[in-house]
């Protein structure tokens, strides 16, 4: 192990996009992540029973997901480009790769999902919206490996407080 | 530098993807010619599944004045009346006078997707023109001594509900709104109905109503009405349940209101005609969008009873739509081809045989088609008038165009050619709903 230096001896990486030192990263996160879960649970309920209103779901939730993609995405790039100390972290670019894949995977998902009835799910949605949760969860894990290990937008002053 | 070796690798993988999506989902195949998709035996290429349909709609640029639609040698053609609200069918009395349909969407259908919000946005670039004023009428025109200027032009009838085709039996008015076949007495020479309709059968419109146009034609001998419903989506989109009883030509007892299905599996049937010869109901289809730009051919066909022609669960025969799910192999078993390919989403919305004199003789007993035109194909296609040659009551050789010119040379749209009617001189009337027009299409030099 690299990070021998126990954490309290340094200062831990900053977030730049805050409110009141709150990173807003980790506050936009959660609506990508439900919805692009939420169609893959609307796809298979589409795929099971032919009932268009489950694939209209879908539809919605990476047309939803997508748009609070694109937020989580810049607040999440500005810490990551405001802070030489998040560069210098190897999860950080897995976490950033990573996400950029979910994004375009979702984008050309949400392509798909326009088309009309059947094949607006399966197979090619259905499969993309497996593939999205799978980067989803890898990427998911690099962010806490950030937040947990790393205590990338930490306070430094959390037991004072 | 692990760092950058890693993003190098994964803007790797993003390649890889995009590749893999775009290969998965196919791409365009060198365009066959729309020709080889009129007649009895159309080339059908390979389906295609879009990331991105394309979606190529004329903008409107309208009529300049002095500018007319450009017609075939020995014809010559003139507006009749300008300055309607979105003419839509047109119809003529016996003594000649002319009732120009005048008609909106109902504007019912929800936001169910992304997509429609972006479909709606892009299907307002070609409705045009039209939406400054009241519409969902009816105008009646007498141009008793045919100079080509009507004497009259005024509402024959008003505050309809999105009407589109018209039949009179005897001093029984039936005007095809998009929810009831409605009935008002007329005398012959009346200008005007002021008395209240009476519904003679409910029809399919709301919710949703995506294909709301219904085609009304009387039997012959007046007892029957037949109307045309079409679906209610492009393919199901909108659920199995949303097509109850749609996709349909509907067959009315004019005594009773009672009705049956004539025939089904007809996406969205217009123009209802009878043919001369045989006396065979006919009928122009538009068919499915969406699956390339040369399939699925719109077609002319004649109605059997009890037939089924395929929608939704597949097209000319049994060519299957994978959209469709779960299928009817019993139904597709049983789906007829349909008579005449007109070529792919040229969007026939008028149909009549020419039965006048006036015309040159070539023209007789056949029919001529309204093209409304494309939107789901890159290279524009219908946008004109066309005449399918028949004999012995069966189309006999290759569309010809008659009436042209709706483009400009930079493809925008001067107008959109929809319903069709014969006038009392034998000459050929065309609604435009773009141009607002009417046109009267007669032989040159008279």
């Amino acid at each position: 192990m690299q990070d021998v230096i126990p954490a309290a001896a340094r200062e831990n990486p900053a977030s730049t996009a805050g409110i009141a030192s709150h990173p807003i990263h980790p506050m936009l996160v959660p609506f990508p992540i439900a919805c692009f879960v939420g169609a893959l649970l609307t796809d298979l309920a589409y795929w099971k029973t032919a009932e268009m209103m489950w694939a209209d779901f879908s539809a919605w939730l990476l047309f939803a997901g997508l748009v609070m993609g694109i937020f989580a995405a810049i607040a999440g790039l500005i810490d990551f480009l405001g802070n030489r100390f998040i560069r210098a972290l190897a999860p950080a670019w897995f976490h950033m790769m990573g996400n950029a894949v979910v994004m375009i995977l979702a984008f050309f998902n949400a392509l798909v999902h326009s088309r009309d009835a059947w094949t607006s799910v399966v197979p090619a949605g259905l499969v993309l919206s497996a593939l999205t949760v799978l980067v989803l969860l890898f990427t998911g894990w690099m962010g806490w490996t950030m937040v947990y290990r790393h205590r990338v937008g930490v306070s430094n002053y959390a037991r004072d407080v | 530098m692990r760092g950058m070796f890693d993003m190098a690798a994964r803007g790797g993988v993003c390649v890889a993807v995009l590749a893999a999506m775009l290969c998965l989902t196919g791409c365009s195949e060198s365009a066959p010619d729309p020709k080889t998709q009129i007649g009895a035996k159309p080339d059908l290429p390979a389906q295609q599944q879009y990331l991105l349909p394309p979606m190529h709609v004329a903008s409107v640029v309208g009529w300049k004045s002095g500018e007319t639609p450009t017609v075939a040698d020995g014809l010559q053609i003139k507006a009749l009346v300008t300055g309607l609200q979105h003419p839509r069918s047109l119809y003529v009395l016996p003594n000649g006078d002319i009732l120009v349909v005048e008609s909106k969407a109902p504007g019912t259908e929800p936001i169910k997707r992304p997509k429609d919000l972006i479909m709606k946005w892009v299907e307002s670039w070609a409705t045009s023109g039209g939406d400054t004023g009241e519409s969902n009428r009816i105008t009646l025109l007498r141009d008793a001594d045919g100079d080509g200027v009507p004497e009259l032009n005024s509402v024959f009838l008003d505050h309809l509900n999105s009407p589109f085709g018209v039949a009179l039996v005897g001093n029984d008015f039936y005007v095809a709104n998009t929810d009831a076949i409605v009935r008002y007495p007329y005398n012959s020479g009346d200008t005007k109905i002021t008395a209240a309709g009476t519904a003679l059968t409910l029809l399919p419109g709301g919710p949703i109503d995506h294909h709301w146009t219904k085609s009304l034609v009387a039997s012959e001998d007046g007892a029957l009405l037949y109307v045309g419903v079409g679906s209610n989506s492009n393919i199901t989109e909108n659920g199995i349940e949303a097509e109850k009883n749609r996709a349909a030509i509907w067959e009315v007892d004019r005594a009773t209101g009672r009705w049956r299905i004539f025939a089904s599996g007809l996406r969205n049937p217009n123009g209802l005609s009878w043919e001369p010869q045989t006396h065979a109901l006919w009928a122009v289809i538009n068919e499915r969008d969406e699956i390339g730009p040369n399939l699925v051919p719109d077609y002319l066909t004649s109605v059997k009873d009890g037939a089924f022609y395929g929608w939704p669960y597949s097209y000319f025969g049994q060519n299957l739509d994978p959209r469709v799910q779960p299928q009817r192999p019993d139904l597709v078993a049983t789906a007829i081809v349909p008579d005449y390919a007109l070529s792919s989403h040229v969007a026939p919305l008028g149909l009549t045989f020419y039965t006048g004199k006036s015309l040159p003789a070539s023209y007789r007993g056949g029919a001529f088609v309204g093209e409304h035109g494309s939107w789901n194909r890159p290279q524009l296609n219908g946008y004109k008038v066309v005449f399918v040659p028949f004999s012995d009551g069966r189309p006999n050789g290759p569309a010809q165009d008659v009436v042209t010119g709706f483009l400009s040379p930079d493809e925008k749209s001067r107008g959109r050619p929809v319903g069709l009617a014969i006038d009392k001189f034998g000459d050929l009337l065309i609604a435009d709903d773009v141009g607002n027009t009417v046109w009267r299409v007669s032989p040159a030099g008279k």
